[in-house]
């Protein structure tokens, strides 16, 4: 896409204009079909995809296109009826700590407290399982990233959406995942507040480098995070085509660049619709 | 939870209770009813204030509520354990399911007659009686609450690193926790239905001897005052303790609007 890139540094880059970087998860031919007693219904055709560590990728389309579906496929939850999805290298077979979901409803235990929620995959992480202050350190770090280090005790229904979704946030980077899957978990807030979560999303995968996959029909949320922006359609759901957005980072929602990309990959659907 | 009319209704439920009692009065003074069926709320009043007197009261009391906490206590156990077997394995359920709710529809005296004949007038009747009243209430609002546990708890807990071992005591009785505590308080009612009806028969202690010794003094006052205590006791309970309970769990689950 455009040359504009050569001053930005480094560490701002997305992952996929330093090309070394390894592919960290792979589909070869995945797909899904669900079936009941009376039909089967492809859900998403054999679809191919790499994605290398570091990258932000985002799923958008319209519902039913089965970006979901490919979602939950890596995060295991489901298995495909045919083709494999490996990350690094091994196949995915079920749900685990390298691979941690951002829920669209923050899906936070409401039995714990803010702090209690965060440790809880840090309970069970080989790291960390017999180290209780290590476990609190990080969780403590990990709240301060979100700016939420003064509601460890706090009980869940005591927060705001935008509060809720950071806890959310946090509770997913602990394990320290190889990839951090993101199910549209800001649709329910408010645009102030989503733009301040974007915000702080793109600082944390600056900082951490985390390979990201994230799920969205919003295509300003699409322009605004992704390196890469995968247009699905429906049904059955397939990849349409790939977009690069080479934007620096941390690049702000209202930006008319951001807006230019939005359009360009709102196009591709209107393109499909019209035979 | 202070609700703009909270006081308003507060002097209707007032002013409701002295209505009544006035009604009830009435009824006594115009002696449309015989004294001996009907007596005044201060004949009751004083007939309670006696038994108290004569140190009855309070021993009654305590009697009941001991049998009613380790009879519900066993129950409760009983209940949480069966409730979850149904709540994870669908084929249990259906085989329990309809028992339960069957078991749950059968008054709660009907255990009375079974007990004696089990246990004589052991006072392990009483417990058997408070445990299959109460039990079933348990068991089916375990289950139900465990098969209305949102997914995304259990598929945040299983990529969370969840074992499948420790599954149901860190993620799916907490999750189904409001539920579960529902059942606890229905459960206790009909454990204090049954208590009270088992004492009737085969107990020297306790509130439903004491209705059963005022039927046979024919002192229709101890009856209806001892029935009046009954009920408050139920009702303190079931308000301020399962009731708040209940109301903190709720609230904090996301399932009521806080204040």
């Amino acid at each position: 896409m455009s040359e504009s890139t050569a001053n930005i540094p480094d560490t701002l880059k997305g992952g996929h204009q330093t090309g070394e970087k390894p592919v960290i998860l792979e589909a070869k031919e995945a797909s899904k079909t669900y079936e009941n007693a009376s039909q089967k219904i492809a859900a998403l055709q054999p679809i191919n995809l790499q994605v290398r560590e570091g990258e932000f990728v985002v799923f958008f389309g319209p519902s039913g296109c089965g970006k979901s579906t490919l979602l939950n496929l890596i995060a295991g939850f489901e298995t495909p009826t045919t083709g494999e999805i490996a990350l690094e290298g091994k196949p995915i077979l079920k749900p685990g700590p390298d691979r941690l979901m951002l829920f669209q409803e923050h899906a936070l235990f409401p039995w714990l407290n803010v702090m209690d929620n965060v440790i809880y995959g840090l309970k069970r992480h080989r790291k960390y399982r017999f180290k209780r202050k290590l476990r609190r350190q990080r969780a403590r770090d990990l709240l301060k990233m979100v700016h939420l280090e003064e509601f460890e005790k706090a009980s869940i229904h005591e927060l705001s959406g935008g509060m809720k979704q950071r806890v959310a946030l946090a509770r997913a980077l602990a394990p320290d995942p190889k990839v951090l899957l993101v199910d549209e978990p800001f649709p329910a807030l408010d645009a102030l507040v989503r733009a301040k979560l974007y915000a702080e999303l793109q600082e944390i995968l600056v900082s951490t480098h985390k390979t990201i996959l994230s799920v969205t029909h919003d295509p300003h949320e699409a322009a605004c995070l992704g390196d890469r922006v995968l247009v699905f359609t429906g049904r059955p759901g397939k990849i349409k085509t790939e977009i690069q957005v080479d934007l620096p980072r941390p690049r702000d929602i209202n930006d008319p660049k951001v807006a230019e990309f939005a359009v360009r990959i709102m196009a591709e659907l209107e393109t499909e619709k019209k035979p | 939870m202070k609700r703009t009319n909270g006081t308003p209704s507060r002097v209707y439920v007032i002013g409701f209770y002295v209505l009544l009692f006035a009604v009830w009065q009435s009824l006594y003074s115009s002696g449309a009813i015989q004294e001996f069926l009907l007596p005044s709320p201060f004949q009751v009043a004083q007939s309670l204030w006696d038994i108290g007197q004569r140190g009855l009261l309070w021993p009654a009391i305590k009697a009941t509520m001991v049998r009613m906490v380790i009879g519900f206590s066993v129950a409760a156990m009983i209940g949480l354990v069966i409730g979850l077997l149904m709540g994870m394995s669908r084929i249990v359920n259906s085989c329990l399911k309809s028992l339960f709710l069957g078991l749950q529809t059968l008054p709660t005296a009907a255990w009375v007659p079974v007990s004696l004949l089990i246990f004589g007038l052991k006072d392990a009747g009483i417990y058997f009686v408070i445990v299959m009243s109460a039990m079933p209430a348990v068991a089916i609002a375990t289950s139900d609450g465990i098969l209305q546990i949102p997914p995304m708890y259990i598929r945040a807990a299983k990529t969370l690193g969840t074992s499948p071992i420790a599954m149901p005591l860190t993620v799916i009785l907490p999750a189904a926790l409001p539920s579960i505590v529902t059942g606890i308080k229905l459960g206790w009612t009909l454990g204090w239905h049954g208590a009270v009806s088992a004492e009737l028969i085969k107990s020297t202690v306790g509130l439903g001897y004491l209705l059963s010794y005022g039927r046979e003094l024919n002192d229709a006052a101890q009856v209806i005052g001892i029935m009046m205590v009954t009920i408050m006791v139920g009702l303190l309970l079931d308000r301020f303790v399962f009731g708040l309970i209940q109301k903190r769990i709720r609230r904090r689950w996301g399932l009521e609007a806080g204040d």
